[in-house]
């Protein structure tokens, strides 16, 4: 699949406001509305576009513990590991990792005591040998137009 | 927030580009109804934008990563970290920034292209004035993307 500047364009638009107008795309290219929704289509059916979706404050929602989890483990047991914790309630993110530690994990929990439940729990499965938390305090910053898309070749699916 | 407002949010998580007249009839109120809610919702921040959701591996991207930072004190007092963390988010490919409370002072999380890019990445953010370390944890690919709340 070729990617050009139309293509960049959508993204672009739809990255700071996913209900932005086909037809104000449109414009802004020079092309019909019919091209916007094709092209559309075709990045949803490339995989280069997943979806669109609303982002959510957590805190608004009564979440009021956002935080990440380095958690270092036996190596050979990672991919356990990280199954369950994908299974724990409040865990939105979790994956191996290299560095420090070998799983990274986000999570979004109502407050401290919930972070700490969680946290005691993780540290108790088997093969754990630690958890560092980082609780994500004040306004936590989202840029999501800070992919790079231009000059990039879309690789073929 | 009452049962229409969750709905409203469940359906636009799934598809932000949902119209209002399709929801409306979902949950057998009028358009007008749920274009209020809408507004509602993102007048009070509940709802902080939409956008669409790419997938770093499509284009160019071969994974991701998180640095750990920890600002340096000076005076007895620590760097201005918001200053530092508005420097960080206007940087390409950090998606995610935010002050944090526990082993480090402040999170930044990136997309990748290459071990030369991620290389480039750590040498730009440490160059920041008013950073002493920087820990990263790298992982390959955009993990098990789940935006309801972050861009990850």
């Amino acid at each position: 699949m070729k990617f050009d500047e139309t293509d960049i364009k959508i993204i672009r638009n739809l990255q700071r406001d996913a209900r932005t107008n086909f037809a104000d795309i449109a414009e802004e290219c020079g092309v019909s509305v019919d091209t916007i929704i094709k092209r559309f289509q075709r990045l949803r059916r490339h995989g280069v576009v997943r979806g669109t979706t609303i982002l959510l404050d957590p805190r608004h929602l009564g979440l009021d513990c956002p935080a990440s989890l380095e958690i270092n483990v036996e190596p050979v047991h990672v991919a356990d590991v990280v199954d369950q914790m994908r299974r724990q309630p409040g865990v939105v993110f979790c994956t191996p990792s290299m560095g420090m530690q070998n799983i990274f994990a986000v999570v979004v929990l109502k407050g401290m005591n919930e972070l700490n439940t969680l946290i005691e729990k993780t540290k108790t499965l088997p093969h754990v040998k630690g958890v560092k938390t980082s609780i994500w305090v004040e306004n936590i910053l989202l840029c999501p137009e800070n992919f790079e898309l231009e000059g990039l070749k879309v690789e073929a699916s | 927030m009452d049962e229409i407002d969750e709905k409203i949010i469940e359906i636009m998580t799934g598809d932000a580009r949902t119209s209002f007249r399709k929801i409306a009839k979902e949950l057998d109120r009028s358009p007008d109804t749920i274009i209020n809610r809408f507004q509602r919702l993102r007048d009070a921040g509940d709802i902080r934008g939409s956008t669409v959701v790419v997938e770093p591996r499509k284009i160019g991207y071969e994974g991701m990563a998180a640095f750990h930072i920890d600002a340096s004190t000076s005076g007895g007092s620590k760097t201005d970290l918001t200053s530092i963390l508005k420097t960080i988010i206007k940087m390409p490919n950090i998606i995610v920034a935010t002050k944090t409370v526990g082993d480090h002072d402040l999170l930044a999380i990136g997309v990748i292209h290459d071990f030369d890019h991620l290389m480039r990445l750590g040498k730009e953010i440490a160059a920041i004035p008013g950073i002493k370390n920087i820990q990263t944890a790298i992982w390959a690919g955009g993990g098990e993307v789940c935006p309801r709340y972050f861009i990850i």
